[in-house]
């Protein structure tokens, strides 16, 4: 055992000591940090419109839009000037110019037929159009009741947003999470697998190839059962991924808890904004799926790339032969991911019962939809089950594969290893 | 004669399509320096893997130590050096020494100042903290030397030990294995370079496609294998040597110049009590000199012509070590 743990130090201290970890360690938070905060910059710097409104009305109604829009926080209206010959042609230089980020060509034809132009340097902004639009709908609606005499007290109560507020309801109990918490927990801890597992697995494989280009693994297998050397690899490497989860984990509850006061230094946003973006509750057990499923995961798929790192002798040509897992790797994170919007399907189940496809399936299932701890113990029990088995069998051609050079074996000559 | 360290008892292995080690029995006593040898391909390599445990025999059994089970079982008291050197090239000097010595069941502290002594031995002391691959070769053949020797074993096996070494390195490396023999300890060693056999060797196995075709102690080998010569100088009067020299129960051949002559002992003959017949001839000797067979004309001879060019041609490098 001393021996293992010999094995399991030097794995993790020489991956712990260079730089490429700490540039992951400072690149989870990086990357945390710019989906909290990235949406509520892009909301608030930069994105206010100067605008014209050209009102051909023969009514408030122009007026009214002008003020409406001003008073939204995407738009400044610059002036409001009457329709004219060749109005239109001048303001479109002014643009050009960049004097002016676009224009709004008013006539009676918005309450009639509900038609309205907005000429912009870039009318692909899906808010602003989205706001134009949400806008000139109301304040046409308005008009049209008012006209036809209804009084406007009553349109204005007539015209009352609707806030639909989504709880999940876990295990019985109705939580604070809402619909888009849940799907954004679960796709993070979907992605998180995901690179995990193949970032993980390949440095296994790396650190396989690494010994038998190196030749040392003569050496080693003169001191250590291949098994020994395998295991100690898989904990070695394993120890170093959670202690990446555990920077990252820490980090992102820091900045959490930080968020506020950094929004507010990097501009300060209306708070509303910042729900664009929800931030999901992460829950201890919630934790404790995604460690256990992660550790099954990494050691199935881990032993694997050791497996095809045994009958590789270049790394090169590790790199080709390691596609089949690589695939299995994304079948398990693709099919999640077209699942997500429905949990219960017999897809999704199916996914999460395979061992190759639950160590993502399952966490993310648990994240969006709810699955019971039975169904969790269940898919756990059928992922170790497998991770024995696989690793058995990698472990069989690993210790035949590490001593071969040359040429790759068939297929016909990896059963013949894993019956030797 | 001692215990053998090590034992093979009729060890087959076989690979696709040949057979690289052939029925090989061999005992190594311990406190010698014992060479296997044999031309490339021999199954020399093969042969050491299987005492090392690396592969197993199809056929036959391993001994080590006077116990069944090949060497992962005893390899704290084993240091290995493979034919094909190998480190972990991005890892720091120092600690490749201590983890291969923590492999091998060596305490981490006790393997840290044990390597220390070593590379201070070995003048690379300033290395220690250096990647391995910012080595030169020379040096990262020291420190896998060091890596055999760190957990003091009492059986060391070497692998074409002088293969790749320069003239200065190599001298380094046969005073290591003589001076490991004087500590008492057992050095098997594989080379198909026959001066340098000769010079180390205590006792010796030769093998060719996978057979053994002698062992034993070299001065037995060389007694037994490919006769034995004389060479006499006459200083003036050659008395009655002729008669000595036609004497079939002695010598079988004679070359004689007169002053000079050259004798092929007959078999069994002993050169001491042709010696004496000379003397008591009354011939006056300026020389009497008994020519061993080099071990390389042993090894040809038996191996064959064929063989043998491989092995009297080594790489231009193991030539010059």
């Amino acid at each position: 055992m001393r021996k293992v743990w010999a094995v399991v130090r030097r794995e993790f201290v020489e991956r712990v000591r260079k730089k490429s970890f700490w540039v992951m360690a400072l690149l989870g938070p990086v990357f945390f940090a710019a989906i909290f905060l990235l949406p509520l910059l892009m909301s608030t710097g930069g994105g206010v419109k100067r605008l014209v409104v050209v009102d051909r009305t023969t009514t408030t109604l122009g007026a009214l839009v002008a003020a409406r829009l001003d008073s939204s926080q995407r738009f400044f209206v610059v002036g409001r000037v009457p329709g004219g010959p060749g109005v239109e042609d001048s303001l479109a230089r002014e643009v050009g110019v960049k004097r002016i980020d676009g224009f709004l060509v008013l006539s009676d034809a918005l309450t009639a037929s509900g038609h309205a132009e907005y000429r912009a340097s870039n009318v692909s902004s899906l808010e602003d159009v989205g706001l134009l639009r949400e806008t000139l709908g109301r304040l046409a609606e308005r008009a049209r009741l008012e006209r036809a005499g209804v009084d406007p007290a009553m349109v204005a109560r007539a015209q009352i947003r609707v806030s639909l507020d989504t709880k999940k309801i876990t295990g019985g109990r109705t939580t604070e999470e809402s619909a888009g918490q849940s799907f954004s927990l679960a796709y993070f801890m979907m992605l998180i697998l995901y690179i995990s597992l193949l970032l993980y697995g390949v440095q296994v494989m790396g650190s396989v190839i690494e010994e038998k280009t190196s030749r040392i693994i003569e050496v080693l297998v003169s001191s250590l059962r291949p098994f020994q050397l395998l295991l100690g690899k898989l904990l070695g490497v394993g120890a170093v991924s959670l202690v990446q989860f555990a920077i990252w984990g820490a980090s992102g509850r820091l900045l959490l808890s930080q968020r506020a006061a950094l929004v507010s230094r990097m501009g300060g946003a209306d708070p509303e904004v910042g729900q664009v973006f929800q931030v999901p509750h992460v829950s201890g057990a919630t934790a404790l799926v995604f460690i256990a499923f992660f550790l099954g995961g990494f050691f199935l798929y881990s032993a694997m790339f050791a497996a095809v790192a045994a009958t590789c002798s270049t790394e090169q040509e590790a790199r080709q032969s390691q596609v089949p897992v690589t695939v299995l790797i994304m079948i398990a994170f693709f099919g999640s991911f077209a699942t997500l919007a429905n949990p219960e399907s017999r897809l999704a189940v199916t996914l999460s019962l395979v061992p190759f496809t639950s160590p993502i399936a399952t966490p993310a299932r648990w994240a969006a939809g709810n699955l019971t701890a039975l169904d969790v113990i269940a898919s756990l029990a059928l992922l170790i089950a497998g991770t024995v088995l696989v690793t058995w069998i990698a472990a069989r051609i690993y210790r035949v594969g590490i001593l071969m050079t040359g040429k790759r074996p068939n297929l016909k000559e990896l059963v013949r290893w894993v019956r030797a | 004669m001692n215990r053998p360290l090590v034992v093979l008892d009729r060890v087959t292995k076989r690979f696709a399509g040949h057979t690289a080690v052939d029925a090989l029995s061999l005992a190594v006593p311990s406190a010698v320096i014992f060479g296997l040898l044999g031309p490339n391909g021999a199954g020399k390599t093969t042969s050491i893997r299987m005492i090392m445990d690396i592969i197993a025999p199809d056929e036959g059994e391993v001994g080590l130590f006077g116990e069944r089970g090949a060497g992962r079982d005893h390899s704290s008291r084993i240091g290995y050096l493979p034919e094909e050197r190998g480190l972990y090239p991005r890892m720091r000097v120092l600690d490749v020494l201590v983890f291969l010595a923590e492999v091998k069941g060596v305490p981490r502290r006790a393997a840290r100042s044990r390597a220390l002594e070593w590379l201070d031995r070995l003048g690379l002391s300033d290395w220690r903290q250096r990647r391995v691959n910012e080595l030169s070769k020379g040096m990262q053949q020291k420190v896998q030397f060091i890596s055999t020797m760190l957990h003091d074993p009492d059986l060391v096996i070497l692998d074409e030990p002088f293969s790749g070494l320069d003239p200065v390195n190599a001298q380094v490396m046969k005073d290591t294995v003589l001076d490991l023999r004087r500590r008492g300890k057992t050095i098997l060693f594989s080379t198909h370079i026959m001066e340098q056999a000769e010079k180390l060797c205590d006792e010796l196995c030769i093998i060719a496609r996978g057979r053994k075709l002698v062992d034993g102690a070299l001065s037995d080998i060389k007694r037994t294998h490919g006769g034995h010569h004389v060479v006499v100088g006459f200083d003036g009067s050659a008395g009655a040597a002729q008669q000595v020299f036609a004497d079939r129960g002695l010598v079988k051949k004679v070359d004689d110049y007169g002053q000079y002559a050259e004798l092929e002992l007959a078999p069994g003959a002993d050169a001491q009590q042709i010696l004496q017949r000379l003397v008591g001839s009354g011939a006056r000797l300026s020389r009497f000199e008994l020519m061993e067979p080099s071990l390389n004309k042993i090894f040809i001879d038996l191996v064959g012509p064929e063989a043998a060019r491989a092995a009297v041609q080594p790489d231009a490098e193991a030539a010059r070590a």
